[in-house]
């Protein structure tokens, strides 16, 4: 793929390289999916930086962060917060849970009840928890970024698709190439616990979350936007195509990616960047193995754009 | 290069497909059937209109009865197992048979092979039926209509790309099939003539009699008897005489021929004299024997035989148009030596019967001993007796013809003069008979073709002349001319030029009808010969082919244009066949923008290419649709051609 980070973003990657190194693009992606407003789902192996990724990313925004390691007998109130009664002061107090945070990791989120799982997919699309009548809002930007293993079958209740739709992007780290994974083996890299100064400010984060919003799409990009989606639906060759909500995805990752390259406009380059990350946990061949590369080869090998 | 749905092509249904294709195929079929059938096909279109669901067995057994009904009732009187083998009516009933089966199997809805069969018979059907030069014309249409059908099916029913292919197949064939058309003609024969014969309504001929009553009123009738082409210039006015039949007899109110069951002695005087010139004709049905031959035939035209008055006839009547290649004698006599039945007959007349033109010719034949003068002096007194050529003279008394002719009514046509004229020949000793046929008219000629119509018509004398039958044009004896024709003939100059436009359409179906609906083996030697004495005619030849194919070469090449979904990406053609033309394929699932960067990894010093990279982004994208990028992205793909 071709594209150019623009100058501002540099220094972050660069920060989060050296604890994930050889994985720029990986780190890129999951900067703009922040930028577009959504929320992240890495799926890999354990012990490939997913972790690390999501720790580093959040200290460089300057964010708080919190974190919460899915298990089986996790219950809702663990995620949200509780109300407890104060025996002091004679009422009922509301202690607030991990997700009361601007950038939350949920780790191994297919290892908790799918009760569990919904109390923090509703948090996610609306933005607002009901705890026993009473509406806490988050925080705002809130994204969240979780974690699976897709591996591991035993013990783990696998996401149903109406919730794998509420992230915006799903992929994966994978192995570092030679040359990085040698750098990691002589130890040259960062200490992982090594802490990583905050690059952004609260209200640089605001202006770039609205510079994404505001991104340009031509409509020669739009009719090919919609040939790609009417492919999904219509092509026989998924399960069930695109939904509205994967659509809008993928509108706001394109212009999320094109204000990453420092463009105020989108192209077919950008669209065909994120169209496999945001279609790989949403479509399911028919036939065969869903890939991020398997979707993104089927799609523009059968749909030619103009462009 | 299309893309994905955003151009919405209108796409049909294969069944849609085919019932186009039935419409335009069975559209001629139409006019041939006969009520019960026509309301059968009505009953069964309005079954096929309102029914959008396969039809159910009852329906289809209602629709075979009906069906059954209608063929018994269209064929009912002409049916009969005899009748099975005129050709003709069992192709009929085939046509009919074929609709019933094609009716029920469209009502199932199924397309099977029986119907997809079925158009390509009803075309082959409808060529028995129609073989003039619309229907070739149609049939034509039909050939690429089906052929675009097919097409279209299958590309899944879009028939504007169906066209684009069916119409570049067509324009890749057509050279060739003018090609092969010249140099393979086609062979007739006889006893398989089906086929596009041209137009074939009947003509009035001559019925072999000249009638001196009001039945013979002239009909001035623009209709077409027979169309001449020269293989040279065509003769100057006076010499265009077709010789049609042969009177002898005077039945007082009628001239009739010499009896068929005479049996003449058979001998033959070729005329010799005056400029020799070969032509070919084509004769519309006139439902007679006689063909018709420029004064004075010098050949027996081929299928035909010449009698020693050089006329000519065939054995059965004229029913199909008829092409045959003759040669004529251009003269005004011939030589021949009267046996004494001939002589009789070219010498009888009455005396009782004409009186005073009888007193006449007396005179004549005392005061002239020269034959030659004689006739000279005939002349001369029907030029004094002021005679009016009129096309509605007064009823002249029939008893006594020719001196009502000449001493009272003074008002004829062609008939009366040349009846009269022949009468006091006979009269005053010299034999003589009436020929009739058609003097052409030079106002219907365009280079070396030549339309004889009706209205041409005409009836002159012959008389025997120092052992030579001595052509008379006995209307010119006329000192005037009725201001009733006069008025006629202004009438028709009013409308010259539609005149003239109809006698181009003419020549054009003329030249169409003669080198391509009877193109043969003749008509190519006959080319051959023209190339061999006009060299120049090879280089126009070849020249034209060679305009034919790059004709068709621009057709296809229109047709087979790319469609381009932006002004700008038509703009960046030139460059990405030059970079095609590089090695540089572009690959299915690359944006030119990826596709500018692989090629400036392996040229970076190809700057202007990044620029029309850049300038193209600017404009898809960016929403920047202002001149001066345009020019910009022009400028670029210009240097970068460089």
């Amino acid at each position: 793929m071709n594209y150019k980070i623009a100058p501002e973003f540099i220094p972050v990657i660069d920060a989060i390289e050296t604890h994930l190194v050889g994985k720029r693009e990986t780190i890129a992606l999951s900067l703009a999916t922040f930028f577009a407003g959504g929320h992240l789902l890495l799926e890999d192996i354990p012990g490939v930086g997913k972790t690390t990724l999501a720790k580093h990313l959040s200290q460089i925004l300057g964010l708080d962060f919190g974190r919460i390691q899915f298990t089986s007998d996790m219950l809702p109130s663990d995620i949200l917060g509780v109300n407890y009664y104060n025996q002091k002061e004679g009422s009922f107090i509301f202690k607030k849970g991990p997700v009361f945070t601007s950038f939350l990791l949920a780790d191994e989120i297919n290892r908790s009840m799918p009760k569990t799982q919904s109390a923090l997919l509703q948090a996610m699309e609306e933005g607002i928890i009901n705890i026993d009548t009473k509406a806490y809002t988050l925080s705002r930007p809130f994204f969240v970024m979780a974690t699976q293993n897709p591996h591991e079958e035993v013990g783990t209740f696998p996401l149903p698709s109406s919730q794998l739709d509420r992230f915006m992007c799903s992929f994966g780290i994978g192995y570092p190439d030679k040359a990085s994974e040698r750098e990691i083996l002589k130890g040259l890299t960062q200490d992982t616990s090594s802490t990583t100064a905050p690059l952004f400010s609260i209200t640089e984060i605001e202006s770039y979350l609205q510079k994404a919003a505001k991104v340009t799409l031509s409509e020669t990009l739009l009719d090919f936007l919609q040939d790609i989606i009417t492919f999904t639906r219509e092509s026989g060759l998924f399960e069930y195509g695109l939904s509205t909500r994967g659509a809008l995805a993928l509108t706001a990752m394109t212009k999320s990616w094109a204000m990453l390259q420092g463009r105020s406009y989108a192209t077919a380059d950008d669209l065909q960047m994120v169209t496999g990350i945001v279609c790989a946990h949403r479509l399911h061949f028919k036939e065969g193995h869903t890939t991020v590369l398997r979707i993104q080869h089927e799609i523009f090998t059968q749909i030619h754009s103009d462009t | 290069m299309t893309y994905f749905k955003s151009f919405q092509p209108t796409k049909f249904s294969p069944l849609a497909l085919l019932d186009m294709a039935y419409i335009v195929i069975l559209l001629p079929l139409l006019l041939m059937l006969k009520i019960p059938m026509l309301v059968f096909v009505f009953m069964v279109l309005t079954i096929l209109f309102f029914k959008k669901t396969p039809a159910k067995n009852t329906l289809i057994m209602f629709v075979f009865i009906m069906g059954i009904l209608a063929l018994y009732l269209s064929l009912y009187g002409t049916f009969s197992f005899r009748g099975l083998s005129r050709l003709k009516l069992f192709l009929e009933l085939l046509v009919y048979i074929l609709i019933i089966v094609v009716s029920m199997q469209r009502l199932t809805r199924v397309i099977n092979i029986y119907l997809l069969i079925s158009p390509m018979l009803f075309l082959a059907l409808s060529l028995f039926f129609y073989y003039g030069m619309y229907m070739l014309i149609y049939v034509v249409f039909e050939i690429f209509f089906l052929l675009w059908m097919i097409l279209a099916h299958h590309m899944e029913g879009d028939v504007w790309e169906g066209f684009r292919s069916g119409m570049v197949m067509f324009m890749v064939s057509l050279p060739w099939v003018v090609v092969l058309f010249i140099f393979f003609p086609r062979i007739s024969f006889e006893h398989a003539s089906y086929g596009f014969k041209g137009e074939n309504i009947q003509r009035m001929g001559h019925d072999g009699t000249m009638h001196l009553d009001s039945k013979a009123l002239l009909v001035p009738s623009n209709r077409i008897v027979m169309e001449v082409g020269f293989d040279k210039d065509i003769p100057s006015s006076d010499l265009l005489y077709f010789r049609g039949s042969m009177l002898y007899i005077d039945k007082i109110d009628h001239w009739e021929p010499l009896p068929s069951y005479i049996k003449r002695e058979n001998k033959m005087y070729y005329p010799t004299e005056g400029t020799n010139v070969d032509y070919k004709v084509t004769l519309y049905p006139t439902q007679k024997q006689w063909i018709y031959l420029l004064d004075m035939p010098s050949m027996t035209v081929r299928k035909s035989s010449l009698d020693r008055d050089l006329i000519s006839t065939l054995e059965k009547p004229i029913k199909e148009p008829l092409h045959y290649a003759a040669s004529s004698s251009l003269s005004l006599r011939f030589h021949d030596v009267l046996d004494s039945y001939t002589l009789q007959m070219s010498s009888a007349f009455s005396k009782e019967q004409n009186p005073l033109t009888y007193k006449e010719a007396q005179k004549l034949k005392t005061a002239y001993l020269s034959i030659e003068k004689r006739a000279k002096a005939i002349v001369t007194f029907f030029q004094d007796q002021s005679l009016t050529y009129s096309l509605k003279p007064e009823p002249l008394d029939i008893n006594h013809s020719t001196d009502s002719f000449l001493f009272d009514t003074h008002q004829g046509y062609c008939v009366h003069f040349a009846s009269s004229f022949v009468t006091m020949a006979r009269m005053a000793g010299i034999p003589s008979r009436i020929v009739t046929g058609y003097k052409a008219d030079l106002e219907n000629s365009m280079k070396n073709y030549l339309a004889v119509k009706e209205k041409d018509a005409h009836a002159w004398a012959e008389l025997y002349i120092n052992e030579h039958w001595v052509r008379f044009e006995t209307t010119a004896t006329a000192s005037s001319i009725e201001a009733q024709s006069q008025i006629q003939q202004l009438k028709e100059s009013e409308s010259q030029l539609s005149k003239s436009i109809n006698l181009y359409l003419m020549y054009a179906k003329y030249q169409v009808e003669t080198w391509i609906l009877y193109y043969s083996n003749i008509r190519q030697l006959q080319l051959l010969q023209y190339a061999k004495e006009n060299p120049k005619f090879i280089v126009t030849f070849v020249m034209s082919i060679l305009a034919l194919i790059l004709f068709s070469f621009l057709v296809i090449a229109h047709f087979r244009r790319p469609k381009y979904s932006s002004e700008t990406l038509k703009l960046l053609q030139p460059l990405l066949s030059a970079l095609k033309k590089e090695g540089y394929l572009r690959k299915k699932e690359e944006t030119l923008h990826q596709y500018f960067l692989r090629y400036l990894n392996d040229h970076p010093d190809k700057t202007a290419i990044k620029e029309v990279d850049r300038c193209y982004e600017q404009i898809l994208y960016a929403g920047d649709d202002s001149k001066e990028t345009k020019k910009e992205l022009k400028l670029f793909i210009r240097k970068s051609l460089t």
